[in-house]
């Protein structure tokens, strides 16, 4: 196989990976907020489920739950699974398993906030949405920053769990083509890969970080 | 006319007494100061008053309207929805550490309530700010952020923050306590040039001669009662036993 | 840098959207999705192109031609066929599928390969026959009829038993890299599959002694009867109209194939000599 041929495989499954990476962000980030409002709500049950939840996809390996979403469904309700489906499964199994540790860096960021900053809030009339999402998320964001871009990091490597059920994503292809061309190259281009993409995440995590700084 | 008026308050932590029957109003354009031993309720009943606790007895009028009680059977009742933003724009409150939104500039704690509570003009509000600002001898410091001010400085952004509002009626709870002694005096003038314009305070302080001087009224809390009550002179110069003692300790600091 | 990762956002959020829409015009067709193992050469790989291909893949299509279906190729994780195939993700499993041990399991097409498991040793190592095998360590695929004969209830479980170690990979590149790498000692795998990396790699040997011999062919979920059938079929057609005898000599498999008469005779002359 000619080199030019691999990088363009290895490129689609680049893409792949990318669609992955980004879509799990977008879907897990919100659902993690929601997950942390569960898990403080002053409702016993809603936040005994948030915690038992948050405590399974923390305590079972993100492979295992990805093989769950993708056959839960046959296995769970008999349903037949269509080709589709496959894709759909693996961004929820991230952004379901991202989500709450997203949740529960959430949780530290906003308990951390200091009560006087609700009651400022209070006393100055905001309400309790307006109070959250001008006067405390934003802080709560520069505090969360450096958990947020580990687990953005880890997630980046993360992608090619994907590769157990069998998508064509970076790592797949990979170690497709390692089989039939029985070389060692298209590893270690996947590694360039996954570093270049976390190098680019680092720095620009590292932006909004200084973006940040102009106050403490 | 009175202001606020706060008849038979009761307020309890974890079953324990705080408040005990405590009655108080303020008339428009005075000047309340509020004394009294660590512990005596004073920051509490402030508080009360501004809704940050709820009462668990008595009831708490602004303008004569009736904001919050405790009806027969115990059941506090508060002010939802409209009415709930209506009593909450009579007042202003000054905290004891500022409580500045640290991730706004100066301008914008200022303005940011204005705006986006009162919904009023960007323009005006801002005009305003500038205005209390320059009041505040702070009109360099409007793009700064609070972290790169001192406290006494933070402490007379706060107070232009409340009054941005243009409230009936302003609460300070101590606000020169988390302050370094030689900064205290700089919010203290604030204040005294507050009360120049008439308007009306609510002051709790540790402050003795600040208070004796800029006050209309005192009283001095003690054990969750009113102990004493009138002019300044009146509640310093007091034959009672219990301010004497408070008294005496404070001096010899 | 918000604009620009917005944009970045939006542009892979439609480029999903875009596979996605091509995905669902290809469902418009008749389908035949084909689970197979990609890192599974000669049976399906991917080429020189970086397309899927392999005897079973060109094989596969060959068929749809003849009923005027789609084939999809779906690479699976050989671990989890059973359930692929049972949620109905594949229509069938098709690539070197061993059917012997597992009669009662699938829905069987004909058998179409005559296969044996062997084992790969490097030449260096002087390993000769089964019995030198002791205390070594032997690497086997997952899930892989290999497997499934050294272990327990298997009919080589008690040669198994006299290996140091009997370690299992995700794949068979893995393995050879351990084999080269001199971690392991030998790899258990199919012949077809032994014979590719053997073209690949120098200086490694297929063991005389074979661990059994067995047949592939094409599993579809029990009682599928239906479809079973109508691939039946139309692997028959391609073995008289001869597509299938050039599909075997192109992946050189022309010894291995039980297809047709000439493949048939040939097989009958290989088990004859592994009687004598």
């Amino acid at each position: 196989m000619k080199l030019s041929v691999m990088l363009e495989q290895l490129s689609t499954g680049m893409l792949k990976s990318m669609s992955i990476f980004f879509l799990t962000l977008i879907f897990s980030l919100p659902l993690g907020l929601l997950i942390s409002f569960g898990r403080m709500s002053k409702n016993k049950i809603l936040r005994t489920i948030m915690k038992v939840y948050i405590s399974i996809m923390r305590g079972t390996p993100l492979m295992l739950q990805l093989l769950v979403v993708y056959f839960g469904p046959y296995y769970l309700f008999g349903m037949q699974i269509g080709g589709t489906y496959r894709f759909t499964a693996i961004i929820l199994g991230f952004s379901l398993n991202y989500a709450a540790y997203f949740a529960e860096i959430y949780r530290s960021g906003i308990e951390s906030m200091p009560v006087g900053q609700y009651e400022a809030a209070r006393v100055l009339g905001y309400g309790k949405m307006q109070c959250f999402f001008c006067i405390i998320f934003p802080q709560v964001v520069k505090r969360i920053l450096p958990s947020i871009t580990n687990e953005v990091i880890t997630l980046v490597k993360d992608t090619s769990l994907s590769f157990s059920l069998a998508y064509a994503e970076m790592f797949t292809i990979a170690k497709q083509i390692a089989a039939a061309q029985t070389t060692f190259v298209p590893f270690v281009v996947a590694a360039i890969f996954y570093y270049v993409f976390n190098l680019v995440v680092a720095v620009a995590m590292e932006r909004i970080e200084k973006k940040l700084s102009y106050y403490h | 006319m009175k202001l606020l008026e706060m008849n038979h308050i009761k307020k309890e932590f974890d079953g324990l007494g705080v408040i005990h029957d405590i009655s108080l109003s303020v008339d428009e354009g005075e000047i309340l100061s509020i004394i009294g031993p660590s512990g005596s309720g004073k920051s509490t009943l402030l508080r009360c008053a501004t809704m940050l606790e709820q009462i668990d007895g008595g009831e708490i009028l602004y303008m004569g309207e009736r904001a919050a009680y405790v009806d027969a059977d115990g059941t506090r009742v508060y002010p939802k929805g409209e009415q709930a933003k209506k009593i909450h724009s009579y007042f202003g409150l000054v905290f004891q550490n500022f409580n500045l939104f640290p991730h706004y500039s100066v301008m914008k704690n200022i303005t940011d309530a204005p705006i986006r509570i009162q919904k009023r003009g960007k323009e005006e509000v801002y005009r305003e700010a500038r205005e209390l600002l320059a009041k505040m001898g702070l009109s360099d410091k409007e793009n700064a952020y609070p972290c790169q001010l001192s406290g006494g400085q933070c402490q007379r952004v706060a107070i232009a923050r409340a009054l941005a509002l243009n409230p009936k009626i302003l609460f300070f709870d101590e606000p020169t306590s988390a302050l370094d002694p030689e900064l205290t005096g700089e919010v203290l003038k604030v204040i005294r040039s507050l009360a120049e314009l008439n308007i009306t305070m609510v002051i709790v302080t540790h402050e003795m001669s600040f208070a004796r001087d800029i006050s209309d009224r005192v009283i001095f809390m003690d054990k969750g009662v009113v102990a004493l009550e009138g002019k300044p002179d009146e509640v310093f110069d007091a034959d009672h036993a219990r301010i004497r003692e408070f008294l005496g300790k404070i001096q010899e600091r | 840098m918000k604009k620009k990762l917005v944009c970045v956002l939006l542009g892979s959020a439609m480029a999903v959207s875009v596979f996605g829409g091509t995905a669902c015009m290809a469902e418009e067709a008749k389908t035949f999705t084909v689970g197979f193992d990609a890192e599974y050469p000669p049976y399906g790989y991917m080429d020189e192109n970086g397309e899927y291909t392999g005897f079973d893949l060109e094989l596969a299509q060959a068929v749809c031609e003849l009923q005027g279906w789609e084939l999809v190729k779906t690479p699976i994780d050989w671990d989890s066929k059973d359930m692929e195939l049972n949620s109905g993700a594949i229509d069938c499993i098709w690539n070197g599928f061993t059917m012997n041990g597992r009669e009662d399991e699938y829905t069987w097409s004909v058998p179409y390969v005559d296969n044996s498991q062997v084992i790969v040793v490097s030449e260096a190592s002087g390993i000769a026959d089964l019995a030198g095998l002791s205390g070594k360590i032997v690497g086997v695929q997952a899930g892989s009829a290999a497997l499934e004969l050294l272990s327990e209830g298997g009919d080589q479980a008690e040669l198994a038993a006299t290996f140091g170690t009997l370690q299992q990979f995700p794949d068979y590149n893995n393995a050879f890299v351990e084999l080269q790498a001199g971690s392991i000692d030998a790899i258990a795998m199919d012949i077809g599959v032994a014979q590719y990396q053997l073209k690949q790699h120098e200086g490694y040997v297929i063991l005389d002694e074979e661990l059994n011999s067995e047949q592939y062919a094409i599993g579809f979920k029990l009682g599928n009867e239906e479809l079973c059938n109508t691939v039946n079929e139309s692997l028959q057609t391609l073995v008289e109209n001869g597509t299938f005898g050039e599909l075997a000599e192109k992946y050189e498999l022309t010894d291995m194939v039980c297809l047709g008469a000439e493949a048939e005779s040939e097989t009958e002359a290989a088990t004859e000599a592994v009687t004598e």
